[in-house]
């Protein structure tokens, strides 16, 4: 996939295009704003990537100007102010999703992931998500796998719909706080990884092949 | 917004207004009517005392035909207008006069006397009132008086003209009392109006004020200088903020994104390992920062951004869900009593965020064993208290004061990791709420309560939407 990055911090950015490449995406990056201004609009990127404090020039620009044309491509915007009004006011300028400086490449990695995926196949309003045996019903709230009933909490259950609607792709711990408990801070602690194996048990014990699966230094998968 | 203020302060200085100006006209006029009645009754008498002086001179100890001659002429051209003449003999008959019969009381009972009169043919008399003086002549009496009809008549248009004039005083008063104190009012409301917007978060909002101007422009000018001057260091602390935040998050950044690629790189044992623990490192300073720069943020006197109406149980209730296992991993027995709804105005990420900090708190300093509790209770006065109590070692009150403050943390504590900002975020959370921290003793324990106000009180949200 074609990504282009606008970022002033040179160093930060080399290792980004790098890790970027390496998961097999094309990434071209832009050292200042009003190129990359120029680049989002007329680039035919699938994804855009933008520091929001390039020096001198609010990221958030580039993203109104890509919205007023009537770009639909996704963004994801990065920033270090990281206050709430931050995170709104890009999420307002019609940014797709928000990453507070430093973060872990690997998360900047699934998030990208997830949202190229999005572009490319718009959730179905599908009323069942299916991921090899396992099943799940929307409305009703059921849970099968192999034909066998599953009882999950209501956490689990928001856990598990988010993780299957987006299968095969590597969510986040934060990502997982973020959609399921509405939360953007890190706790001190990690709350996630006890939720998910209890998840793990709920879903792939007794069964021959598992589905969750950690992706070490990452988050999660899940994986048919 | 609130409610317009009530008009009662303006009614309240009118009535008063009125009440006052009506007491000093009648006072006034009321003197000048006594003044003139008194005034206008010795007018009379000294008239009559005259007329009955130069009688008394006329009167001949020889014999009283002068005085009935002088009575007699004066009787028929009545003299000064409205004289009364009596003069009667021992028998009471009339011996000269123009009054046809001498008055009810005794004569030479009293020297003065008010009496009435019939004026006119018998069958239209008109009854008039009269004030005379009677001396006795060895046998005869004489009475010398006057028609006061008149006189009355004059001391009673003076009265209703002053009654008159202070009614229209008290009209004119109240109408431009009225007037003044809606005047005031309108420009203390328009005050009012301008705290409310600042408070609501316009901080570039400031009272009216006309450059000459009164008292009133005058207070509103202080107020405006001491506004500007809390608006500038506003925002001087927010641009210390973002200055912070970025020249601190850019550069740990870039450290974070070197030792990963050195950690993917790298293939040595040892080396991935210390990689590894370096940013576990750098990941705890990130989490202080946010921490720090959150606190920062709050002090900051920042109004608050994103406020909403938030059901603080369905936020605890999920809160402790989140900590439900990591508490059971720790052996403590996490509870919650937060049923129903009860909504408080603020920023959801915020309340949650204090939420997380004083689990977090629990989960650390509660031994194994212990038991924490969250509640979510409604106040009487439309506020709300949430409280965390645990049955932990608790902190002793010598010590309660340090702890809320940033990196106040006790010597017990000094090895454990945590940055000690837990508690201080907390206080800066509730501050940004209106709201207020207290720390309680329990046996053996602690409880954090937290108090937020009825959301009447609380600044207007601006916008909505979590986030």
């Amino acid at each position: 996939m074609n990504i282009l990055l606008v970022e002033d911090d040179t160093e930060a950015a080399r290792h980004v295009v790098a890790g970027l490449r390496e998961a097999g995406h094309g990434v071209e990056h832009c050292g200042d704003g009003p190129h990359g201004l120029r680049r989002a609009t007329t680039g035919g990127h699938d994804l855009l990537i933008v520091d929001r404090l390039l020096s001198g020039f609010d990221g958030l620009r580039i993203v109104s100007a890509l919205r007023q044309h009537g770009g639909h491509r996704p963004v994801l915007v990065l920033s270090a102010l990281g206050t709430a009004e931050d995170r709104v006011a890009g999420l307002r300028a019609g940014c797709d999703d928000y990453l507070v400086k430093p973060f872990a490449f690997a998360e900047l990695l699934a998030r990208a992931e997830a949202l190229l995926r999005r572009a490319l196949m718009p959730a179905a309003p599908h009323s069942v998500l299916r991921a090899s045996d396992l099943e799940i019903d929307l409305p009703s709230r059921c849970v099968t796998r192999g034909g066998r009933a599953i009882q999950l909490s209501a956490t689990e259950f928001q856990l598990l719909e988010f993780l299957m609607r987006h299968a095969g792709q590597v969510v986040t711990r934060r990502m997982l706080l973020e959609r399921v408990w509405n939360l953007h801070f890190d706790p001190q602690v990690n709350l996630v990884d006890a939720h998910l194996e209890r998840l793990r048990q709920a879903i792939d014990r007794g069964f021959d092949h598992s589905l969750l699966h950690t992706v070490r230094g990452a988050g999660y998968v899940l994986r048919a | 917004m609130p409610s317009p203020p009530p008009r009662a302060a303006a009614i309240r200085l009118t009535l008063l207004h009125v009440g006052v100006v009506m007491l000093v006209v009648a006072a006034l006029l009321g003197a000048v009517f006594l003044v003139t009645q008194r005034e206008l009754a010795r007018e009379v008498d000294r008239a009559i005392a005259a007329e009955l002086g130069e009688l008394r001179e006329r009167y001949d100890p020889a014999g009283l035909a002068s005085l009935i001659d002088a009575v007699q002429r004066r009787s028929a051209t009545r003299g000064r207008s409205g004289a009364l003449y009596l003069l009667i003999d021992a028998g009471g008959n009339r011996v000269a006069g123009n009054l046809p019969a001498w008055p009810d009381a005794a004569p030479g009972a009293a020297r003065w006397i008010n009496f009435d009169f019939e004026l006119g043919e018998p069958a239209d008399a008109v009854r008039h009132p009269a004030r005379a003086a009677v001396h006795t002549f060895d046998s005869h009496h004489l009475l010398v008086g006057t028609d006061v009809a008149q006189r009355n008549a004059v001391a009673q248009h003076l009265r209703d003209a002053l009654a008159w004039s202070t009614l229209l005083a008290a009209l004119l008063s109240g109408m431009v009392g009225w007037w003044y104190s809606r005047r005031v009012g309108a420009r203390v409301r328009a005050a009012a109006r301008a705290c409310d917007e600042i408070l609501a978060g316009d901080s570039a909002a400031r009272l009216p004020a006309r450059a000459a101007g009164d008292e009133f422009d005058q207070l509103a000018c202080a107020v405006n200088r001491a506004l500007e001057h809390a608006e500038r260091q506003t925002l001087a602390a927010r641009a210390t903020y973002s200055g912070a935040a970025r020249e601190l998050r850019v550069p740990l950044h870039r450290l974070r994104m070197r030792l990963e690629s050195l950690a993917q790189r790298t293939a040595g044992e040892e080396m991935r390992e210390a990689l590894g623990a370096a940013l576990g490192d750098l990941e705890r300073a990130q989490r202080t920062l946010a921490t720090l720069l959150q606190i920062a943020h709050a002090a900051a006197d920042t109004p608050l951004s994103q406020a909403e109406r938030i059901d603080l149980a369905e936020l605890a209730r999920s809160m402790v869900e989140l900590y439900a296992p990591a508490a059971r991993e720790a052996g403590l027995a996490l509870a919650v009593h937060a049923a129903g709804s009860c909504a408080v105005t603020g920023n959801r990420q915020l309340l949650a965020q204090l939420l997380a900090s004083l689990l977090e708190n629990a989960l650390k300093f509660v031994p194994a064993g212990g038991a924490v509790e969250v509640s979510v209770a409604a106040q009487g006065d439309g506020g709300a208290q949430l409280s965390v109590a645990d049955n932990g070692p608790g902190i002793a009150p010598a010590q309660r004061a340090a702890v809320l403050e940033p990196f106040g943390r006790l010597e017990r504590d000094a090895a454990r990791p945590g940055s000690g900002l837990g508690l201080s975020l907390v206080t800066a959370v509730m501050r940004l709420h209106h709201g207020r921290v207290e720390l309680a003793e329990r046996t053996p324990g602690l409880v954090v309560r937290c108090e937020f106000p009825p959301a009447a009180s609380t600044a207007v949200p601006r916008g909505s939407g979590s986030g």
